[in-house]
């Protein structure tokens, strides 16, 4: 009796041990094919295929969605302004259960309830652009825009005597990038030179506005010689007005970002330099940022995509040429 | 004990089992690795066959674009329009209405094909601007002077292709375009300048966007000075988030290359234009070895359900080999339990098969030979039975009594008590029991009486003498074995002799034996009747040998064969009968 349990032990032994390798077999090879690609929800401002800087950063999301080998599913509002419809994406988006959200927020505060329930849901949250009220999101990708705001003073110091009056228009008051921009521009302007500060003044992000603010400094104050405006409309507006009062030898005007408009400009001599960001490495940063976070390896909670001066002297050269005239099909 | 054996516990069939176990492992373990090796490196010879392929594919593409642009370049050089229009002396209306057709030109070609965005002719002096766009909103001619397209080619003969860039020819548009100008230089009567077909950038950028070079491989092209003419990532290259070899590749004209490390290992191939762009593909081994995980996964899978089937095999033709076995062990322990009535069933010709049949063959001789023991034992009892009858016979009993009788009556009281003592010691010898082995001197004792008794009995009819070595006196013999070869001699040879013939008993050592006989001098047989004597194993009507036989086969069963009776005899001569058995004497048995 003793012989014949050796017996099934040993085949039954032997049978364990083959079940066991083909069972870890067909768990390698089940693992690698059902080991799905890496998704992630990708929600910008605005989906608007005219903008330009959305565009950009799509390309970036894109190329890096190929790179690092993950599924990118992009919800966005039509209009940058449209935080409600937002609020209802990424609650849609929860929905979805992605590894990670990649999100530039419209709004500073009334997104954070719903970033909330992004990271109670367990998913990745990555803030692209514009970031979030605390700093919920594991990580911020975008501009380093206080230091963006330093470079549209740095460049003026070389461009405008001491003792000139350099004017300060920015675009709202409640938003972290506006503000910090602001505070940017103002630390070098007061930390350089005897210069006579004005503003800052804020536009609201209106062309007519920032137009009517500039047109009547240049009117009223002869001693200006620069004036600052921190975001697109802003500088188009201020460039507009210079131009209508044909004052470009007089008065020069510094800008953040760039547009069609804004490039006229800087070939006409009316806007000194455009500091823009760059919104392709944006879009690739967040994405490998996101992918490297799920896999559970440190981000850092801030990462600075950096911005450029263009002048009129180097918008063509070759590394600048992509960045002002993005190829966009 | 030789040494530690983990195997030695177990049964064959787990030996062979665990060996069958053991080779297939090795052998599906290394078919499957070669399978792997083999493959893994035909994909990658497969793959980069196929990267240097598709960038052959490109390099003739956009040579294809490039020599098309050059062609129509010359084309438009040689037209007579624009030669006309070149003519220092022409008058200007002729001028403007050359301009007018030459721009017609222009726009004819240019909205024929889609890879060409603008061709324009610039001149060097005047600064006159002709293009396929008849009234376009030109930049200030500085800035278009500014630009490579023009500068450089101001002074060869040879054709400009610039890298990709955004052309600033019209206001307010900004084109991405590959430019190839050719300068007309100036003659005597006509005016030089800078002919200008910018290649829509679009062409390149697709052609080199649909390239799939597994999920993360992709195509660049860089241009001889190390400018990128496209490139993906053409913002993370200027912003140094990504680098690519480009002092390298430009060093290499055509082939390929691995470097970087570890998980930033690429692979650049290299193809270069005629005109020495250089399209460049980066794929990453580790994808190639994605694909190989593939072939991986693949050959093992093949390979378990391999060893699953030779292990399932290897089971049963183990258990199948050694079933024979087990059933020849199991009638083997059967055998061993005393059961020899069994036969092994194994139908096989192999040595388990010749084994089994040997055991049968085995078996069925311990059968018979165990038969033959029983047999044997019960002819001894009888025999000794029968040897004991002999002694006894009534017949003899009352002849010798019938003679006491009769010598009673004549008187002779003395001869009366001879025989009488000598009857009873014959009876108390015969009827003694006690061992079957005896002294001779014992058996002489008994014969002497019994001849004493037969003596007086045929008086004058014999005489007898016992001349025995007295050294084999005390050996042992086989009680009453003698009588009935005496009796023969008395009956047979002196009765119906008419004289008195002599009987002679004789005892000596011969090597290790002892040979006793008896001799008489009676009538005898012939030679071949004396032969034939033991093999009567009935006794013959006269009754003529029983006892003898009985005596012979008494002898064989006890020592052997090789001992036993002789018989001599010629008619008329008499009768040599010898006794052989071995030599035992008493110390022996003690």
């Amino acid at each position: 009796m003793r012989r014949g349990w050796t017996r099934i032990r040993l085949i039954s032994v032997v049978l364990l041990g083959v079940i066991a390798i083909s069972w870890a077999g067909f768990s390698i090879v089940s693992h690698e094919l059902s080991s799905g690609k890496t998704t992630i929800i990708y929600v910008p401002k605005t989906i608007d295929p005219t903008i330009e800087f959305w565009q950009v950063m799509r390309q970036g999301v894109a190329s890096a969605a190929k790179e690092f080998d993950a599924e990118i599913e992009v919800m966005g509002t039509r209009a940058e302004v449209d935080v409600d419809e937002q609020i209802a994406l990424l609650q849609e988006a929860i929905k979805k259960k992605p590894k990670a959200i990649i999100l530039a927020a419209t709004d500073y505060n009334r997104i954070v309830p719903v970033a909330k329930e992004i990271v109670a849901a367990g998913i990745t949250l990555i803030t692209v652009d514009s970031g979030l009220n605390g700093g919920i999101s594991k990580s911020f990708i975008g501009t380093d825009n206080t230091d963006a705001g330093r470079r549209t003073a740095e460049i003026l110091r070389m461009h405008v005597d001491s003792h000139a009056e350099i004017a300060v228009i920015n675009f709202v008051k409640e938003s972290a990038t506006a503000m910090e921009r602001e505070s940017g521009t103002l630390e070098i302007l007061r930390r350089y030179g005897n210069y006579t500060l004005l503003g800052p003044y804020y536009s609201n992000g209106s062309v007519q506005t920032a137009y009517d603010i500039a047109k009547s400094l240049l009117k009223t104050k002869p001693n200006l010689k620069a004036i600052i405006g921190l975001n697109e409309p802003t500088t188009y507006g201020i460039g507009k007005a210079i131009q209508d009062l044909k004052m470009q030898s007089q008065v020069v005007a510094v800008g953040i970002d760039s547009s069609m408009g804004e490039i006229r400009m800087l070939e006409d001599g009316v806007l000194l330099a455009t500091v823009i960001q760059k919104p392709f490495n944006m879009g690739y940063s967040a994405v490998k940022t996101a992918v490297e976070a799920i896999d559970g390896k440190r981000v850092s909670p801030r990462i600075d995509t950096g911005s450029k001066v263009i002048t009129k002297e180097n918008m063509y050269s070759s590394e600048n040429q992509k960045l002002l005239f993005p190829f966009v099909e | 004990m030789n040494g530690w054996n983990p195997l030695r516990h177990h049964s064959i069939h787990t030996h062979i089992a665990i060996a069958f176990s053991c080779l297939i492992l090795c052998t599906t373990a290394l078919l499957s690795y070669s399978t792997y090796k083999l493959s893994s490196d035909a994909v990658t010879h497969n793959s980069l066959e196929y990267t240097s392929q598709l960038i052959e594919q490109v390099k003739v593409n956009i040579q294809t674009y490039i020599s098309n642009m050059e062609s129509i370049a010359a084309l438009a050089m040689r037209s007579n329009d624009l030669q006309r229009y070149l003519k220092q002396n022409e008058p200007a209306f002729v001028k403007l209405l050359m301009k007018k057709q030459v721009s017609q030109y222009f726009n004819s070609i240019v909205t024929s094909r889609d890879d060409i965005s603008s061709i324009l002719f610039i001149s060097d002096r005047g600064d006159e601007i002709v293009s396929n766009r008849e009234h376009a909103d030109f930049n200030s001619i500085a800035q278009i002077k500014e630009q490579d397209w023009y500068k450089k080619v101001i002074g060869t003969d040879q054709a400009y292709i610039s890298s990709s860039h955004v052309q600033r020819i019209f206001r307010d548009e900004y084109r991405w375009v590959v430019s190839i100008s050719r300068e007309l230089p100036a003659t005597d009567d006509t005016i030089g300048g800078v002919l200008l077909v910018d290649l829509n950038y679009k062409l390149i950028n697709n052609l080199c966007k649909q390239i799939e070079l597994g999920k993360r491989g992709y195509v660049f092209i860089v241009d001889p000075t190390g400018d990128l003419v496209y490139h993906p990532q053409q913002q993370l290259v200027y912003s140094q988030l990504k680098s690519e070899q480009l002092d390298k590749v430009l060093q290499t004209w055509n082939g390929s290359m691995t470097l970087g490390e570890g998980s930033d290992k690429k692979i650049y191939t290299v193809d270069t234009t005629s005109f020495g762009w250089k399209i460049v593909s980066v794929t990453y081994p580790d994808e190639l070895v994605g694909n190989k995980r593939q072939i991986q996964y693949t050959s093992a899978l093949w390979g378990i359900l391999c060893l699953i089937a030779a292990l399932a095999i290897s089971i049963v033709l183990s258990y199948a080999l050694t079933k024979p076995l087990k059933k020849l062990e199991m009638n083997m322990k059967l055998a061993e339990r005393g059961d020899f009535d069994i036969r092994v069933e194994i139908d096989n010709t192999n040595e388990i098969g010749k084994l089994a049949r040997t055991f049968n063959i085995m078996i069925s001789k311990i059968k018979e030979l165990m038969n033959q023991v029983v047999e044997e034992q019960e002819m001894k009892r009888v025999s000794e039975l029968k040897a004991l009858q002999a002694q006894i016979q009534p017949h003899f009993l009352y002849n010798t009594l019938d003679s006491i009788i009769w010598m009673a009556e004549m008187g002779k009281m003395e001869e009366v008590v001879d025989m009488t003592s000598a009857l009873s010691k014959l009876l108390r010898s015969t009827i003694s029991k006690g061992d079957e082995l005896i002294p001779i001197s014992v058996e002489l004792e008994h014969i002497h009486n019994y001849l004493t008794i037969q003596k007086m009995r045929y008086r004058k009819k014999f005489t007898y003498s016992i001349d025995v070595d007295e050294d084999i006196g005390n050996c042992q013999i086989l009680k009453l074995v003698l009588q009935p070869i005496v009796e023969n001699a008395i009956y047979h040879g002196m009765k119906h002799k008419p004289e008195a013939g002599h009987i002679r008993i004789t005892g000596k050592r011969v090597d290790d034996d002892i040979e006793l006989q008896v001799i008489d001098d009676g009538i005898g047989m012939d030679s071949e009747q004396a032969g034939t004597l033991l093999e009567r194993k009935v006794a013959s009507k006269s009754g003529n040998g029983v006892g003898v036989v009985n005596v012979d086969h008494r002898i064989k069963l006890n020592f052997g064969g090789a001992y036993g009776l002789r018989f001599e005899s010629e008619l008329e001569e008499g009768m040599i009968v010898t006794l052989r058995i071995p030599l035992l004497r008493l110390e022996d048995e003690a």
